[in-house]
């Protein structure tokens, strides 16, 4: 097409400005929505692969025990390996620094003299690492060196000495120099320790163990990695230091594909606009495309004239969007860290990585948006008669006649959507239910022109009744302007039904743990190192503490909670070991069948396991099949007892009884206890006791069972509070598109307004006539959004969150969200519709009627 | 032919009537950029009750703005014009709504009907908006289509009708409230000589008809032979 003819959808672009920003703006806004979360969402990961990869330095393979730790036995037989060229044992912790604020910072237990080739730590001399100071960090306990942001963090210098829970125990630790890593990067913003290898199995109770052994080795990694499985024992995985960040990348994919899904929201509202803005252009210019035909345009130039309009608001949004996103970036990357530290891993995260390609990637899909929403106008537009006098009416007319054919398609879209339901993809993310998910608003989208018409003819007559002149042609407008109206409807229902969706969806997940929190969180009182801490598998009770609580005669019964994660098939699971005498006198697990005491107490006699519902679905493991997991002790064959309901965040997980696991695990430590009391009044006495007894020397929590249900329900709420936000941004764009919609309306019936008013309408009637519609209009949007968004409502608890995750939530929508959605969308489109009425009511009659 | 039928018509009303319409220095001023532009300069004009009127002069002299100013769509920068003794400067809004709706008809050169509404309803539009019962509207809305030819074509819309037959409807729609004052500006400005025709024959039957008083602007000679009088304009003014 010749390049000149482009300067017509840049003329009219310029000269109408008004009429395109709104579609410009709603990309905008959609666009960097999605860039803001994608760019957290990267930066979030990139800090944590960074933090590992600065922790890995130039380490080539990595040994390491899932589940448990390596013995330090294991590491002269390595050495003598013929691949293996270095080895440098590592223990690994985390550990909150206590003081003017509480934060956590990573402590690595190493060998000095063996680390050189692996993690290059440019000790600062200059800040007094002189020998003594050196002996000390090898002979005596508590001596640490930290990494210069940390120190610089802490304001410390060596030689001074702060507080940080280690393990389970509060510490007094003393700085014996400060270094900076190669390339000054650090996990954790900075908050990096060393500390002797030595004195750090000493002090975290882990003499004689290991987390990993880091290696260099000769020649191809493949082939040493392949020797070194032949050559090690059963239980020792060989990988590679990045398979930790590609971990986390795998254990947070369902959470990133959700935000991004929830992202592109906003997007997916804004394309409705540039669709209605599009069509509105090719409605004015009618006479201009025939005129353009008769001189020889073909269709396809058509066609591409206004694609290239569409295109031009997309790439033009899509670039503001960009501005937009970039800057809104850091606020989100703070929701998405806290909610990645809350729920699988911590991540630091304060800065933004810029990467071009999430750029690119964001504009290219404003850009798509757009021309997908402009194809159907501009199809519409080169299929003009050459010789068409055309009139709005007979465009209505069209949209009429087409309204039932649009709903028929309507409910062939909500069929395939029902098929989609019903298709598993395999494994991982369930694409199917997600592409159902977007049939549903689109089928439902696809209602709007028959609704709209059928609305405004069925109220006409009550409308006239109670309103008179001003509800008869309010009706009458509403099913008579369907080319206006029908886009702005659709828009707004698809946003407020991703709006009641959610909100039902959160609402019945909410539900559901909280009456799972009641049934299976039994026990007065939980206490443990850092019950809600992500990191919490590696830290452990006591022996004192433990064999002081058996003897505390208010305390009835204790459970014993062990916790390891391993790989199991393709993914990684929880195995958990509990006092299941204990749960099966007390209960505390909701099964899907069968009774609970039986149930558990099958599985501690027969050496039984149970398995969450997660894991069931995930496997495919259903009550009395077996299942062999990988232990330290080696691969045993187990059979399920039964399946429970669990909602915890890595919800995939096995349960044994304790005796059993330590069996395994050949290990008897301890991750935390529920207490039973005898008397649950004393409740607080107890918690009281534990606080004031153990809060000085340790780093314990004591919850009683409400502070407990309270926490899990606030981590919950966290972890929503930027689905909301997401929510939010979608409806203020479809009420950009209600406002605009009416202000456009009210702008092109500015002839008829006037001219009612010269026959004698009254400005009540005028004003009246465009709140009917307005509110109807919002009204309808209303309608078609609860129904599309209690039906995706249902897709989202029994397909989608089944499948990604694995739960049984039960359903429970609550009508707050109804009726405070219909009050807020009566408000929004009476306020819509009032400002554009009043405007049109300005004196100036004559001047609208002048003949031209 | 055509002065002498004016004439002739003139020399019939030997009685003058009183007048309807009073316009005392009425002057309109619009502002243009930094301009000032004197649509109507002190016009002083009677128009008789039961009178025909025509307006004639060049575009742009001022005579669709006369027509807006007594029909109570514009307001005057000085002067007065007064409607049955009452001065039109002083009607509130809902008074000069009223004014509008039960007293004038105005009748387009671009015809003005609303294209949702079909041809009845629009003829009833002025009569729903007084308050009238919608049926009584309808049925008082076909008793003026019968009159000007057009109840074949009650149930169509606007744009499926011809244009003659679209300014019929207008006139039906102009006349059935009973307005004391009819306004036409260049009523025949968009249709053929045959229709034009029609259209004002149809104006002068139901001017005797109805004892209407009209005021029509207009371009076309043919159109000013039906009128009892003619007054020319130019640049705002009057002439004598």
């Amino acid at each position: 097409m010749k390049i000149w003819l482009l300067r017509l959808p840049f003329r009219h672009l310029k000269e109408h400005p008004g009429r395109s920003l709104l579609g410009i703006l709603s990309i905008a806004l959609g666009t960097a929505v999605y860039l803001s979360i994608a760019l957290a969402s990267h930066s979030a990961l990139q800090s944590f692969r960074a933090g590992v990869n600065a922790v890995a330095g130039k380490t080539q393979l990595r040994l390491q025990s899932p589940g448990t730790s390596l013995d330090e036995t294991l590491l002269p037989t390595v050495r003598q390996l013929p691949p293996v060229r270095a080895a440098a044992p590592v223990l690994e912790t985390m550990v909150e620094i206590r003081g003017q604020e509480n934060f956590s910072a990573l402590l690595l237990g190493v060998d000095p003299f063996v680390e050189g080739p692996f993690r290059e730590y440019r000790f600062l001399t200059a800040t007094g690492l002189d020998q003594e100071t050196f002996l000390k960090f090898l002979t005596q306990p508590g001596w640490v060196m930290l990494s210069a942001p940390l120190a610089a963090r802490l304001k410390l210098a060596p030689g001074d000495t702060f507080t940080a829970a280690v393990g389970a125990r509060l510490q007094t630790l003393a700085v014996a120099g400060t270094f900076r890593t190669a390339g000054d990067l650090y996990p954790l913003d900075g908050a990096l320790m060393l500390m002797d290898l030595g004195q750090a199995q000493e002090i975290l109770d882990r003499i004689g163990r290991l987390d990993y052994l880091d290696l260099l080795v000769h020649g191809d990694l493949a082939t040493a990695a392949r020797q070194l499985r032949e050559a090690l024992p059963p239980g020792v995985e060989v990988t590679t230091p990045g398979a930790q960040a590609e971990y986390m990348q795998g254990l947070v994919a369902a959470y990133r594909l959700n935000l991004a899904v929830l992202s592109a929201i906003a997007l997916f509202v804004g394309m409705f606009l540039i669709y209605q803005s599009v069509t509105l252009s090719v409605v004015r210019r009618r006479r201009e495309i025939g005129l353009l035909r008769t001189l020889g345009m073909t269709r396809g130039q058509v066609m591409l004239l206004f694609l290239s309009e569409g295109a031009l608001s997309g790439a033009l949004g899509g670039l503001l969007g960009l501005v937009l996103g970039g800057a809104m970036a850091q606020a989100a990357l703070q929701m998405v860290a806290q909610n990645l530290t809350s729920l699988y891993q911590p991540v630091s995260a304060r800065e933004i990585w810029l990467e071009g390609q999430v750029f690119v990637q964001a504009w290219l899909l404003a850009l798509a948006a757009t021309l997908a929403a402009s194809y159907i106008p501009a199809r519409e537009a080169s299929r003009t008669r050459v010789r068409a006098v055309w009139y709005k009416e007979e465009l209505e007319e069209k949209l009429e006649k087409w309204a039932a054919s649009s709903a028929y398609l309507g409910l062939l879209v909500l069929a395939l959507a029902g098929v989609g339901a019903f298709l598993k993809s395999g494994h991982g993310i369930p694409w199917p239910a997600f592409v159902a998910a977007f049939l549903i608003l689109l089928g439902f989208a696809l209602f709007t022109p028959l609704t709209a018409w059928w609305l405004g003819r069925l109220l006409a007559a009550p409308s006239r009744r109670l309103f008179g002149f001003a509800g008869d042609m309010g009706c009458r407008y509403l099913s008579g302007s369907l080319s206006r109206t029908a886009v702005s409807i659709a828009a707004l229902a698809t946003a407020l039904g991703l709006v009641i969706a959610v909100v039902a969806m959160i609402g019945s997940f909410r539900q559901t743990v909280e009456n799972w929190v009641q049934k299976s969180i039994s026990g007065d009182i939980f206490f443990g190192p850092a019950v809600f801490s992500t990191s919490s598998y590696d830290q452990f009770l006591p022996p004192e503490v433990l064999r002081e609580l058996a003897q505390d005669p208010r305390i009835a019964d204790l459970y014993h909670y062990r916790c390891v994660r391993l790989p199991f098939r393709d993914r990684y699971i929880l195995v958990i070991g509990g006092s299941f005498d204990v749960l099966a006198r007390h209960g505390g697990l909701w099964f899907r069948q069968g009774d609970q005491e039986e149930t558990v107490a099958q599985a501690r006699a027969q050496d039984r396991v149970l398995v969450t519902e997660p894991f069931a679905e995930i496997f495919g493991v259903r009550e009395g099949e077996w299942l062999t997991l990988p232990t330290p002790s080696g691969p045993q064959r187990l059979q399920v007892a039964g399946v429970f309901y669990d909602y915890r965040t890595d919800g995939a997980a096995v349960w044994m009884d304790i005796k059993l696991f330590q069996k395994f695990w050949q290990d008897q430590k301890i991750n935390a206890v529920r207490l039973f009391l005898h008397n649950k009044g004393q409740r607080h006495e107890v918690l009281s006791h534990l606080q004031q007894t153990y809060q000085s020397r340790y780093r314990l929590v004591a919850l009683s069972h409400e502070d407990l249900k309270n926490g899990i329900l606030r981590i919950f709420d966290e972890t929503f509070a930027l689905t909301y936000a997401l929510e939010g941004v979608a409806i203020l764009v479809a009420v950009f598109g209600i406002i605009t919609t009416f202000l456009v309306l009210i702008m092109e019936r500015e002839r008829e307004l006037a001219l009612l008013q010269a026959l004698g309408a009254s400005r009540g009637q005028i004003m009246g006539m465009v709140l009917v519609e307005s509110g109807l209009a919002s009204f309808l949007s209303y309608l078609l959004g609860a129904l599309a968004g209690s039906v995706l409502a249902l897709l989202l608890i029994l397909v989608i969150n089944k499948q990604a995750f694995g739960w049984t939530i039960q359903v429970c929508l609550s009508p707050d969200v109804y009726w405070q959605t219909l009050l807020l969308v009566l408000a929004l489109g009476l306020a819509a519709g009032a400002y554009p009425a009043w405007r049109a009511m300005q004196p100036h009659v004559a001047t609208i009627l002048k003949e031209e | 032919m055509i002065q002498v039928q004016t004439a002739l018509r003139a020399a019939q009303k030997s009685a003058p009537a009183s007048p309807l319409i009073v316009l005392q220095g009425v002057t309109k001023t619009y502002r243009q950029g930094s301009e000032e532009v004197k649509a109507l300069q002190n016009v002083a004009l009677d128009i008789g009750d039961g009178e025909f009127v025509a307006v004639t002069g060049k575009s742009g002299c001022g005579k669709s703005t006369l027509l807006h100013v007594i029909g109570g769509l514009e307001s005057v920068s000085a002067g007065r014009i007064l409607f049955q003794g009452r001065d039109l400067s002083r009607f509130s809004e809902e008074q000069l709504t009223r004014y509008r709706r039960d007293q004038v008809g105005i009748v387009f050169q671009s015809f003005n009907l609303m294209p949702l509404l079909t041809i009845v309803e629009n003829v009833a539009l002025p009569q729903i908006l007084r308050g009238t019962p919608s049926q009584e509207a309808l049925q008082l809305a076909e008793s003026w289509l019968d009159r000007v030819n057009l109840r074949h074509r009650r149930d169509h819309k606007p744009h499926q009708v011809s244009g003659g037959e679209m300014q019929r409807a207008a006139v039906a729609r102009a006349l059935i409230n009973r307005p004391a004052l009819l306004l036409a500006d260049e009523p025949t400005g968009n249709l053929d000589s045959t229709h034009a025709s029609q259209v004002l024959q149809l104006f002068a039957e139901l001017q005797r008809q109805e004892h209407l008083t009209v005021v029509m602007v207009t371009h076309a000679l043919e159109a000013a032979q039906y009128a009892d009088r003619v007054i020319k304009m130019q640049d705002g003014r009057l002439l004598p």
